[in-house]
């Protein structure tokens, strides 16, 4: 038995694991549906619009792509947010934090495991839903170009990584998991609100999350390249910030 | 094995611990007893590390991975099976020992027949256990204690002053317990703690002996009023306290004296003497008296 054992464990024995897969793969599916059938939908369950016709383009095979990340991009995230906290606030229970911080040396030691694990699983529930959602549009809508989406589900896995590393470093200043989720949520949300300016908002790790379905549709890759590198070396310093914030507490 | 000097903890303006010089000898079971709120916990989780003193230094002679703690009330994941828990501590620890000395703590410990079972319904007792063995696993030069046996029942509570017991010349144990006869079973040391200062330090016989007022239990037939105030007029005697019909409690200015002057003293005034014994000193006489 390791810390990285224990963090599989924690994955698979609680279950968390279903909740990360089940909504992403649910969104794997749901996107493409969507983007295909919408005027159908709109048709069936559209009600009376008193004469009032909606129709939308003709679907293009981005558009399921773009479905799914506008999806996960909220209730995913949430639950990457969740799952994260759950392993990284390690005094949430005062009790098991002694365990822990009683049997390393550094806190980085205890953290690295947690980090890692649940940046894996996010990212793989992450990359199963996203090439779900690739298939089916392929089979619905149209192929699209392999290279482009690659592309786009890296940049993705690097803001999700991102993602993990915040919520590691907000863990070490709050004491409860709850504290952890609400304090992350609220950072993700304001930090993209700088974005509303185009110039600064092409810089911000939240502009990754636009890649997924952005390269594909023609956005050249290079054009997230800054933000890609400011997101990891942001995530770099949440990292250290964390073993720092993590060590410096008093139990 | 541990030395603090000057040693001050402060939350905000409240001083949880004052000027505390604490010695804990290689090798010595020293016993930290105290009221709620005396400070023991935090002391403690100053010698573990976990807290920073605000004043003062702490001086530990012994390896990080060699020093075993155990909180008062041990959790541990609940989806963890208590085998695990302890391979994981072990797994944690520069301890050389495999999968035999696992399944000997957990032996030990009185939870082979649960060892495959998962923490979450375990009882606050068998949780006890469980962080004793996951405390001992890693062969501890140190083990800091806190409360070890508040939570077992008189047959764990026995089970662990037992294992306290066989680690005396292996290990340097610290505990803290307000439970006074087991630091007194015990201890070769006890401090006592109160309002975070440390009013007592050294060896519990010295204790027993040098800081509790003497005191004899004195039976007689005739009438013990009589006799009380006859003793109240003797300079070696200190006070006298009456429970009819016929017993008198004696407190002495020393043994010694008592020892030549009680008997002379009853023989020469005629008193019919049913017994006469002097009385155990405990720790809990001392540490009241001490305290109060």
């Amino acid at each position: 038995m390791t810390l990285w054992r224990l963090e599989w464990l924690r994955l698979i024995r609680t279950k968390r694991w279903v909740a990360l897969f089940g909504i992403y793969v649910f969104f794997g599916f749901l996107g493409p549906l969507t983007a295909r059938y919408i005027n159908e939908i709109l048709d069936r369950f559209g009600g009376n619009l008193e004469g009032a016709v909606i129709q939308f383009p003709d679907p293009q095979p981005v558009d399921g792509l773009t479905q799914y990340a506008a999806n996960v991009s909220q209730l995913g995230v949430l639950m990457a947010v969740i799952v994260a906290a759950a392993a990284v606030t390690i005094d949430s229970i005062p009790e098991m934090g002694v365990f822990i911080r009683t049997r390393v040396e550094r806190m980085a030691e205890a953290l690295s495991p947690r980090v890692v694990v649940s940046a894996a699983a996010i990212v793989a529930a992450f990359v199963t839903g996203a090439l779900i959602a690739w298939y089916e549009t392929a089979v619905l809508i149209g192929p699209l170009p392999t290279g482009d989406v690659l592309v786009g589900i890296a940049y993705s896995a690097v803001y999700l990584v991102f993602v993990v590393a915040l919520v590691a470093a907000i863990a070490g200043k709050t004491r409860t998991v709850l504290a952890t989720v609400v304090a992350a949520v609220v950072a993700l949300l304001v930090f993209p609100l700088a974005g509303v300016v185009d110039e600064i908002g092409r810089w911000l790790p939240s502009y990754l999350v636009g890649a997924l379905a952005g390269v594909p549709s023609g956005i050249p890759p290079t054009d997230y390249l800054g933000s890609a590198a400011v997101t990891l070396a942001t995530g770099v310093l949440l990292l250290w910030l964390a073993a720092r914030w993590a060590a410096a507490r008093e139990v | 094995m541990i030395e603090t000097r000057g040693l001050v903890k402060r939350y905000g303006s409240k001083t949880a611990l004052d000027q505390i010089d604490l010695d804990v000898p290689d090798g010595a079971v020293y016993g930290l007893v105290g009221p709620n709120g005396a400070g023991k916990t935090t002391l403690l989780g100053l010698l573990a590390g976990l807290r920073k003193p605000t004043e003062g230094t702490i001086a530990v002679g012994a390896d990080a991975s060699k020093i075993g703690v155990l909180p008062d009330t041990p959790r541990f994941d609940p989806w963890l099976t208590a085998r695990e828990v302890v391979e994981l501590a072990r797994s944690l620890t520069t301890s050389s020992g495999g999968s035999d000395r696992v399944d000997d703590v957990i032996e030990e410990a009185g939870l082979a027949n649960d060892a495959d079972r998962r923490v979450g319904g375990f009882s606050r007792g068998m949780l006890q256990r469980l962080g004793i063995a996951a405390t001992v696993v890693g062969d501890p030069e140190l083990l800091i204690l806190d409360e070890p046996s508040s939570a077992l029942d008189p047959m764990g509570r026995r089970e662990v002053l037992d294992l306290v017991s066989r680690l005396r010349g292996q290990a340097t144990v610290l505990f803290s317990s307000h439970i006074l006869g087991d630091v007194q079973e015990v201890s070769d040391i006890v401090g006592i703690l109160n309002r975070g200062r440390l009013l007592y330090q050294g060896p519990i016989h010295d204790l027993l002996v040098g800081k509790a007022t003497p005191v004899y239990t004195l039976r007689v037939r005739s009438d013990p009023e009589v006799v009380a105030e006859t003793l109240l007029g003797e300079s070696w005697v200190t006070g006298v306290k009456v429970s009819p019909p016929d017993t008198l409690r004696v407190s002495v200015t020393g043994v010694e004296r008592a020892e030549q002057a009680f008997p002379a003293f009853l023989a020469g005034a005629g008193v019919p003497v049913i017994s006469l014994a002097p009385e155990a000193v405990d720790l809990e006489q001392v540490f009241l008296e001490l305290t109060t």
